[in-house]
């Protein structure tokens, strides 16, 4: 046995809990889950059913673990973990999943085949086999947590560039940008670049809330890699600044994963519940929405518009409704894919391909059914409230010459929120 | 030579013991239950794993694949009948032969809902690539456990062949995929409490 085969055992045993256990054990090889990955249905190869993916971890878990795959392998459909095929599983665990778990949800045992795709993705990371871009962007998220004050000065000038402009967009010089503002109320975590941060600082003015931004961003590279360390440390950086700050909510911004990691995940790493709520975006101007503390014209968003549902956020976050209540305050024309909600179909990009430029060809093969369902709704305008969608859904839109345009949900509210001070003939800050 | 009732309960006694191994082996694996604050009922999630969500309709793969999961509820509806044939063959109380029809009926069915689920294994190449030995192995013997069940029953000479099939499918059951029926538990509680707690499934929205 190699060593990084035994590295990677190790690691796979590591991780091997009652739940783990449950679906490796569990699956009838029945197929019923073909046509719930898109992958599969883009390209219909037995490869791509995903208990046959699951199926290569399955195969020397029997061999460890199954009285008659240690004796009798070839009945059990046993076999050793080898150096080749620790590198196979590597596009099966990195490329050819994007643990959407929409496999999971149509399984009539409920086998959570991500869960398995993430122990494999584990191992390859403790072996060094995972992608160098996921351990680089992991790596460097980490390194700026601990270098959080070199970085602070240039921050707080590059965020004042941002204030302007929010400044500019809504005709308010009143608009603030904070940062590093005890007892706010509210820790907002954009992403690289002012798209997340610009509409997000527009809507939280007009909606008064007490907010402060994030010296870090959302999203976790980590648990892409299924490196519950790596995940947690970058998590750290965030934990830790809410609590300094005293927040009573962290907001998250248009991140599916972001949200993922950080209300679902990081609580199990930190070992309990945090002291403050982990929301995300699309919930806050809901509630803005319904309290009547944001007031939108619709019109400004006047064409046909569609909702692409992040797997992270929606089937596998519970945020099915929030969006639902931004959109139909926000647009004119609100049309649902079919399907969508916890049966949406994953538009390939997530699960940290979109971050790999190696796998662009896969994953424009693997979008190629969410192409065609956005083809099929007939609309101009795709909306998502996920980054990573959010790229794809542009990829696509070039690959397949889909002629939409993609956007995210904050930039809809934006317009939606100007048009209503413009009808109202005031300024911004002055009617809300 | 006749099979011996104490052979069945023989092999009863190996599936029991069998699956108690499996269970002792579950329990002692870490159970990592998600910390994060509930957005929805787990008890709600789970209670919809086991009724509503296993519903035909309650699925797409189920809707697309209707035929084949209908085929596996007959073939594991055969197995119930199965089982209770063989505790009653063991007991042989006497029924009455309307009760023995419906018996040898219900485990036809189930018989042919296993030999056509054996055949599809064959026909199928995407199902024929999935597939490992033990597939055929197991679907093989327990079809042909309900088969002899339900000639059995509608003709007592085929009562040792049924005994002999039955004590082999309960020796089977820990060492081949037929575990799977002990694993599901565990496997739709650990679906029903991820989404239920997440407030996915199992709730008004949803329902």
């Amino acid at each position: 046995m190699s060593e990084s085969v035994a590295i990677a055992l190790q690691a796979f045993e590591k991780v091997l809990d009652r739940r783990l256990t449950a679906a490796l054990e569990v699956c009838a090889r029945c197929g019923i889950c073909a046509e719930s990955c898109h992958y599969y249905v883009s390209t219909p190869d037995p490869a791509h059913v995903p208990a046959a993916r699951a199926e290569q971890v399955r195969a020397f878990y029997r061999r460890r673990h199954d009285p008659i795959g240690r004796v009798l392998p070839w009945l059990a459909g046993a076999k050793d973990l080898t150096e080749e095929r620790l590198d196979a599983l590597q596009e099966t665990a990195f490329a050819s999943c994007t643990l959407c778990r929409r496999c999971t949800i149509n399984c009539p045992f409920g086998v959570d085949t991500a869960l398995i795709m993430r122990a494999a993705r584990g191992m390859l990371t403790a072996a060094g086999k995972a992608p160098e871009m996921l351990v680089m962007l992991a790596d460097a998220a980490i390194a700026r947590g601990e270098n959080a004050d070199e970085f602070r000065e240039i921050y707080r000038e590059i965020v004042s560039g941002l204030e302007q402009e929010a400044q500019a967009r809504i005709g308010d010089p009143s608009l603030r940008i904070p940062l590093d503002k005890k007892g706010a109320d509210i820790l907002y975590v954009g992403l690289s670049g002012a798209h997340t941060i610009l509409p997000a600082a527009i809507i939280f003015h007009e909606a008064q809330a007490s907010w402060t931004l994030s010296m870090f961003e959302a999203s976790n590279y980590g648990l892409f890699l299924g490196d519950p360390s790596k995940a947690k440390a970058i998590a750290t950086r965030l934990v830790d600044e809410a609590v300094a700050l005293g927040v009573k909510d962290v907001v998250l911004t248009e991140c599916g994963h972001a949200y993922a990691a950080l209300r679902w995940e990081a609580p199990t790493w930190f070992g309990g519940e945090f002291p403050f709520r982990v929301r995300n975006i699309e919930e806050v101007i809901a509630e803005y929405i319904q309290g009547g503390r944001l007031t939108l014209d619709p019109s400004a968003n006047p064409e046909s518009i569609t909702y692409h549902d992040s797997c992270n956020l929606g089937r596998n976050g519970g945020l099915l409704e929030a969006p639902r209540i931004v959109l139909r305050a926000a647009v004119q024309d609100f049309r649902e894919l079919t399907p969508h909600g916890t049966d949406s179909l994953c538009c390939g990009g997530g699960g940290g391909l979109v971050a790999v430029p190696e796998w662009e060809e896969i994953r424009m093969r693997a979008g190629r059914r969410k192409a065609e369902q956005v083809r099929e709704a007939g609309v101009p305008v795709v909306a998502t409230s996920c980054e990573n969608c959010n790229l794809q859904l542009t990829d696509l839109n070039a690959y397949y010459k889909l002629g939409v345009r993609v956007v995210g949900l904050m930039e809809l509210v934006v317009n939606a929120l100007v048009k209503a001070k413009e009808r109202q003939g005031l300024p911004l800050a002055e009617a809300a | 030579m006749g099979v011996e009732p104490w052979m069945v309960i023989a092999s009863a006694g190996v599936a029991g013991f069998g699956l108690a191994r499996h269970l002792t082996g579950v329990l002692a694996r870490p159970f990592r239950p998600e910390r994060a604050r509930p957005a929805g009922s787990p008890a709600a999630g789970v209670r919809y794993a086991f009724t509503t969500g296993m519903m035909p309709w309650a699925k797409e793969s189920t809707r697309i694949h209707l035929l084949a999961y209908l085929r596996g509820i007959v073939f594991h509806a055969g197995i119930a009948a199965g089982l209770i044939g063989l505790g009653l063959a063991l007991w042989d109380p006497g029924l009455p032969s309307a009760f023995r029809l419906l018996l040898s009926a219900a485990l036809g069915a189930g018989a042919l809902a296993g030999w056509a689920g054996f055949a599809a294994r064959f026909a199928e190449p995407g199902l024929r690539a999935l597939s490992t030995p033990d597939d055929y192995v197991s679907v093989a013997l327990v079809s042909l456990f309900l088969t002899a069940g339900a000639l059995a029953w509608w003709d007592a000479r085929w009562m040792d062949a049924f005994l002999l099939l039955g004590a082999a499918t309960l020796v089977a059951i820990p060492f081949t995929k037929i575990r799977h029926c002990f694993y599901y538990f565990f496997s739709r509680y650990f679906f029903g409490l991820f989404y239920g707690r997440r407030g996915v499934l199992g709730g008004a929205h949803h329902e």
